[in-house]
């Protein structure tokens, strides 16, 4: 406790000291939510952030990382502070979906590249000028709802009951299911909503199970996904479970317990990356990113939200150099060739493979998921 | 809905039910005595969960520094007003107990994690340490506040809860906790399967509101606390004071919500920020019984367990907009009979 | 209020200054923050006349934050309409919901009242997460920008101008209203709301007009937001949001206007400050702010219950009070009814306490241009008739008429309008307020300013005339000297002929007076006797209940006697003095 103390007051004394200034440096401005409801997904991207190098193409990095609380208001304060004050080449950010829309109008203003974290296809959405600036690492959502509508239909899943967040996050996966579904000849029979921190499910639960499903989705991110889980494994439920891969953390386990036995999910392939065929690119990306990560925070401590932050990374590995060529950090002419450098990158990352056209500013394809199942409080691939 | 349906979602709500009706009563137990409203009890409860999670996983909890931050503070509040009034001799027994018995207990805490002792041990250590969380709360701000209006102590209350759900997060981390079942066995009732586990909860709520009923409706020393509410220079002419009163009653009030936690942990994942909302349905069940009495504060609580269980059924998009859209009809009730009791009296 | 009318304008001007140099000078960011100061000065200062003047409080205001951003947000990218087109149909929609949820909830009393605000709070927020043509929790998107005359407000310059603009108007405004006739009542209702109503002022109206104009205030706010961030979802609208406006407020100081400046401006900065500093010091993340901010709140409660704000206004010099310049009195309130007849009657007025009876049958009458003495033992029933007859109290039985209208369904504010005025045993005077603007309260009834007139400074006039009709109140009663020191700085006698005073500018028709010479010394009494006596003369007709019986005896023009709740006896005072049973109550129990 007392040692804290004297790190932290000399590290203050660091602070008040040496105010960043604006150099030739890179500067790399993120915002995310390390605290608020989506913490759970923010905490890995924030760990992995402070995981990565100080230098790149021979020129310092400048990080700054500032928590939004999962709020949009204070998302877009962080990001006209990171332009403004930070004069950032590029932002990292946000976590969640509505963070990230709310980022869009400014970083547009500001013409500034922004590579989000957050799952929702409507942040880059080609059809909106505004989204010029703006790419996104993280799988589409209906990217993994097809896997695992694919993957029901091989199981013979043909009813399906949905229940999730009351939330962004789970009003987003409620929607993909529904057209994934639709395409793979699959009925959605029930749709339940709950709370984060619920201390019972029991009502929709019965609800779901009334309905009498071939298999049921479970639209959550972290701990709490196991109670609705739990609850159904306490009634009896017999049909597939389906979780998505924002539960996919060593908490989770945890919790859920034997209780998750032989739940599926879709998820980045960083995951399983011990059971990929070597032929497989992401495997060397996913190893070293994992061994590192591991390293610092405990053996299974990865997930695939981290590994969004390590391939935002991985994309500006690529672009930044060729920017770099062009104009110098800290300029207008950088940051527009940045992003141009940016549409044109193509780079493997822990997720996927990314191929940034100016129509697609994902780049992700099907090498992006895979679907694992939970034994033993270990993921395994299913091949 | 069938009938068996109905025969589990009843049965969810009561156990919900007297989960909320034990926080009731912490409610009704600390506004009796204090007039503080006390919304942080949920974090209370929320604490005695993850305590219990962090033992069983053999981590020292962060309950320990918790415990360590507060006794320092109280420390340094205690020894700010014996100076002031100049009563520095009575300095060292005081510091012995708000300081010296936390830290003990904390220092217990940390060493007993990795040792894993059985479980009844791990459940009486819970209880010990968000017990002392209780007083400690009071002697650093409620104390000092004893003369402020109900509305102030309110306004601090909400202030507290930031602090805590705030603590929460920096000494328990974002994601949550189970603890292990007491019990894994059923009771089948025709149709019906009950958990030991719900029935142990419901069995242990009337219980402790059969207690606090005779401990505060019957016996004389229970009389005399809530006396202290409505009087205090009367409290202290008859020999009680008033903050050994308040001392006393959020020990109390922090055991409840402590064993609330070590009872709801196997039913449910709890987070650092659970609190909150399960307070408040503590809170209106406390309003059902107008703040003063404990039967009608459980039976209020069960009804928010009930009406939440069914309202998740039919809506659960809405269920927390319906259970807390009814508050207000119940909130109006309330207010216009306590009106009318003030204008008799 | 001590603060907001002692702010010298060079201050002011210095603010004013400032805003404008923030844009110019500061660096870019300071303007990003300018903006969310200004965006949340408006929310704090709806709270400032909620909570700190009516007494209200509310931890729902983010709620009505997010009704104007969502109208706002929904009506201009469902259709192209202009925001300013918008605008209105939020301000009238907020209105709506503000006026029935007041209509409900503000009949709470105590903590029923905020518990309430959470509900409500929590209860519209997930509203606006479940709604689906809402956006759900994802939000709107792709909301226009303003314009002003085709002039597109495209960066947060433009919107730094246009946000303080509308702060300073609605701060402007804010205080012009708690300077006026309706902000005396609404500051008034912290002194309860017996007291408030004793003046004509209807207090259950005038709190749903205070909840109605925080609540568009938190509107207009959330309108700007809506188009400043073009975005809208449900979390910036949540009950923790709504917390922590109350917090702006409350740090601020609750009781001032510029207190929600000073907190909004507090919060916001801390919250960047902390958020570059606190990391680094504790060497992790968390949600630490809000704990600073509660241990803030904690500190404040417990040390300075009235926020920052009165530790800034102390810097500034004071402005010195002027004399109050001449102006034509108010209109007198009622016609002077002819000498001696009946004002008052008493008929078998009846009040129990559960099986106690307080007053039992009493009967009596005043009549015009007469002082009679209602006197009694301790306990005799004489300030439950005073209750009775000022509304305080319900009748249990019997009736009591003024002038031939029967006061028993009548709410003291009611009965005040008839032309009563009282004062109170209690001395109820608001002890922050100079004593000019205590007794002003009394002439409540005699003016006829609303909030808007007063808000947009068109009051004057009469609040110049309401000035001097309390200025010569407060010379009659010979307090002259004391009319701008704050009613607390005085002894307690002396506020006693305050409430004397305050109950004279009300004109009233009968003068209702419980207790004014207890605690005054022999000159002090001499005087209010003169001054009585004066105010007979006028026609005035005064009840006094007293306990000085050698203050009563020289006084008044009849007496009635009290005892166990019964009239004992009824005359001119040497005949009572007399009377074998008044001697045996006052001498045969000692």
């Amino acid at each position: 406790m007392k040692h804290r103390i004297w790190q932290a007051l000399a590290a203050f004394a660091l602070v008040c000291g040496f105010a960043p200034t604006a150099s030739a440096d890179l500067t790399f401005g993120v915002t995310l939510s390390a605290t608020g409801p989506a913490a759970s997904l923010g905490i890995p991207e924030k760990r992995t952030i402070e995981l990565l190098p100080p230098t790149l193409g021979g020129q310092k990095i400048h990080w700054i990382i500032l928590d939004d609380g999962s709020d949009t208001t204070r998302a877009v304060t962080n990001t006209r502070k990171l332009i403004t004050e930070d004069h950032a080449d590029a932002i990292i950010g946000s976590t969640v979906t509505p963070n990230s829309l709310a980022m869009v109008d400014v970083v547009a203003d500001a013409k500034t590249p922004m590579i989000s974290m957050a799952a929702s296809a409507r942040i880059i959405d080609p059809t909106n000028p505004r989204t010029h600036w703006v790419f996104k690492v993280p799988q589409n959502d209906s990217l993994m709802a097809d896997a695992i509508a694919i993957n029901m239909k091989q199981n013979g899943v043909r009813t399906l009951g949905y229940i999730g967040f009351n939330d962004a996050y789970g009003d987003s996966w409620l929607s993909e299911i529904k057209r994934s579904a639709a395409t793979a000849g699959i009925k959605v029979v029930a749709e339940e909503k709950y709370n984060r921190n619920d201390a019972s499910v029991t009502g929709q639960v019965l609800k779901l199970i009334a309905a009498q499903p071939d298999a049921i989705l479970i639209g959550a991110s972290g701990t709490p996904g196991a109670t609705p889980e739990k609850e159904l494994v306490a009634r009896h439920y017999k049909g597939k479970i389906y979780q998505t891969h924002g539960i996919a953390n060593p908490d989770f386990l945890r919790v859920c317990g034997a209780d998750c036995n032989g739940t599926l999910l879709p998820i980045g392939p960083l995951v399983v990356w011990e059971q990929l065929p070597d032929s497989n690119p992401i495997k060397a990306v996913a190893k070293q990113y994992v061994s590192e990560y591991e390293a610092k925070y405990g053996p299974g401590s990865r997930s695939s939200f981290g590994g969004h932050a390590y391939d935002a990374w991985m994309l500006l590995t690529k672009a930044v150099p060729v920017a770099l060529q062009k104009a110098q950090p800290g300029t207008p002419e950088f940051r527009a060739a940045l992003r141009d450098a940016l549409e044109q990158t193509t780079v493997v990352g822990t997720n996927g493979v990314f191929t940034m056209t100016p129509q697609d500013h994902n780049g992700m394809d099907n090498r992006a998921r895979v679907i694992v199942k939970i034994e033993n409080g270990k993921w395994i691939l299913v091949k | 809905m069938d009938l068996s349906i109905a025969a589990l979602l009843a049965q969810d709500g009561i156990t919900n039910g007297a989960i909320y009706a034990l926080l009731a009563l912490a409610i009704v137990l600390v506004f009796t005595v204090t007039r503080v409203i006390w919304i942080p009890s949920g974090e209370f409860l929320s604490y005695g969960t993850l305590t219990l999670a962090g033992l069983q996983l053999g981590k020292a909890p962060g309950t320990v520094g918790l415990l360590v931050a507060l006794a320092i503070v109280a420390g340094l509040v205690e020894t700010a007003s014996s100076w002031r009034q100049g009563a520095l001799a009575r300095l060292p027994r005081r510091l012995l107990f708000w300081v010296g018995v936390p830290l003990l207990i904390a220092l217990v805490l940390a060493r007993a994690a990795p040792l894993q002792w059985p479980f009844p041990v791990q459940v009486l250590l819970t209880l010990a340490a968000v017990t002392a969380m209780g007083p400690l709360q009071y002697r650093i701000v409620y104390q000092p506040l004893a003369d402020a209006s109900v509305l102030v102590l309110l306004i601090v209350s909400v202030a507290v809860h930031f602090v805590l759900t705030g603590l929460g997060l920096w000494f328990f981390g974002a994601e949550g906790s189970r603890t292990p079942a007491f019990s894994d066995a059923s009771l089948q009732a025709g149709a019906v399967v009950f958990s030991a586990q719900s029935l142990f909860v419901v069995l242990a709520s009337l219980l402790l509101i059969g207690v606090l009923y005779l401990l505060f409706g019957a016996t004389l020393y229970g009389k005399a606390l809530r006396a202290t509410a409505i009087n205090r220079i009367g409290a202290r002419l008859v020999g009680i004071s008033p903050s050994f009163a308040g001392t006393l009653t959020f020990a109390l009030a922090a055991l409840l919500c402590a064993f609330s936690g070590v009872l709801i942990g196997p039913i449910t994942t709890v987070y650092y920020d659970s609190g909150f909302l399960i307070s408040l349905k503590g809170f209106v069940g406390a309003i059902i019984g107008g703040l003063v009495s404990y039967p009608l504060a459980a039976a209020g609580a069960i009804l928010v367990g009930l009406l939440e269980s069914f309202s998740s059924f039919w809506a659960s998009a809405f269920k927390e907009v319906i259970v807390f859209t009814l508050i207000i009809p119940v909130l109006l009730w309330r207010s216009l009979a306590t009106r009318h009791h003030e204008e008799d009296e | 209020m001590r603060g907001a009318p002692a702010v010298p304008r060079i201050a002011t001007a210095a603010f004013v200054a400032l805003l404008v140099a923030v844009p110019l000078i500061a660096p870019p960011f300071w303007v990003t923050l300018g903006n969310y100061i200004g965006l949340y000065s408006i929310v704090a200062l709806g709270l400032v006349l909620l909570t700190g003047v009516a007494g209200q409080t509310s931890f729902g205001q983010a709620a009505f934050v997010g009704l104007g951003a969502y109208t706002s947000a929904w009506v201009t990218t469902q259709a192209p309409v202009s925001p300013w087109l918008a605008l209105p149909m939020a301000l009238a929609l907020t209105a709506v919901v503000a006026l029935a949820l007041g209509f409900i909830t503000l009949r709470m009393k105590g903590h029923y009242l905020p518990l309430a605000t959470i509900a409500w709070g929590i209860a519209l927020y997930l509203t606006f997460g479940n709604l689906d043509w809402l956006g759900g929790h994802t939000g709107i998107g792709g909301i226009p920008p303003l314009s002003i005359g085709g002039f597109s407000l495209r960066n947060e310059r433009h919107y730094y101008a246009l946000i303080w603009v509308v702060a300073l108007a609605t701060l402007w405004a804010s205080r012009n209203l708690l300077d006026s006739r309706p902000g005396r009542a609404l500051r008034a209702m912290k002194g309860g709301l017996e007291m408030a109503e004793a003046f004509g002022v209807n207090g259950a109206r005038l709190k749903i007009v205070a909840f109605v104009y925080a609540a568009l205030l938190a509107c207009l706010s959330g309108w700007l937001y809506a188009h400043l961030q073009r975005f809208v979802n449900p979390t910036p609208f949540g009950i923790n949001q709504g917390i922590e406006y109350l917090f702006m407020a409350v740090i601020g100081g609750a009781a001032s206007v510029w207190g929600a400046v000073v907190g909004a401006a507090l919060i916001t900065i801390l919250k960047e400050v902390l958020q570059d500093v606190l990391p680094s010091l504790l060497g992790r993340s968390g949600n630490f702010e809000i704990v600073v901010f509660g241990v803030l709140m904690i500190v404040l409660l417990q040390f300075a219950r009235d926020g920052v704000w009165p530790w800034l206004a102390r810097l500034a010099p004071a402005r010195r009070a002027r004399a109050v310049p001449a102006a034509a009195p108010l209109p007198s309130r009622a016609a002077d009814p002819s000498r001696d007849v009946a004002i008052l009657t008493v008929h078998r007025a009846r009040k129990t306490f559960g099986g106690l009876v307080a007053v039992d049958d009493l009967s009596f009458e005043i009549r015009t241009g007469e002082i009679l003495g209602l006197i009694g033992p301790n306990g005799a029933g004489k300030s439950t008739t005073f209750g009775l007859i000022s509304g305080a109290l319900r009748l249990s039985g019997g009736d009591i008429a003024f002038r031939g209208q029967s006061l028993q369904s009548l709410t003291p504010y009611e009965i005040a309008r008839l032309g009563i005025g009282r004062t109170f045993q209690h001395v109820r005077l608001l002890p922050h307020m100079s004593v000019l603007d205590n007794v002003a309260l009394g002439a409540y009834l005699r003016g006829s300013a609303g909030v808007l007139r007063a808000a947009l400074r068109l009051d004057r006039a009469e609040e110049a005339r309401t000035r001097a009709v309390a200025a010569r109140a407060i010379e009659r009663a010979g307090l002259a000297a004391h009319t701008f020191d704050e009613a607390r700085s005085l002894p307690l006698g002396t506020q006693r002929i305050v409430e004397v005073a305050r109950a004279l500018a009300a004109d009233p028709v009968l003068l209702l007076l419980d207790e004014p010479a207890a605690g005054l010394r022999f000159l002090e009494k001499k005087a209010l006797a003169d001054l009585l006596r004066g105010l007979r003369s006028e026609g005035m007709t005064i009840l006094l209940v007293e306990h000085d019986m050698e203050f009563v005896m020289g006084l008044t023009d009849r007496l009635v006697v009290m005892d166990f709740g019964e009239k004992l006896a009824e005359g001119r005072p040497d005949d009572v003095r007399q009377d074998p049973a008044v001697l045996e109550a006052y001498l045969g129990g000692v």
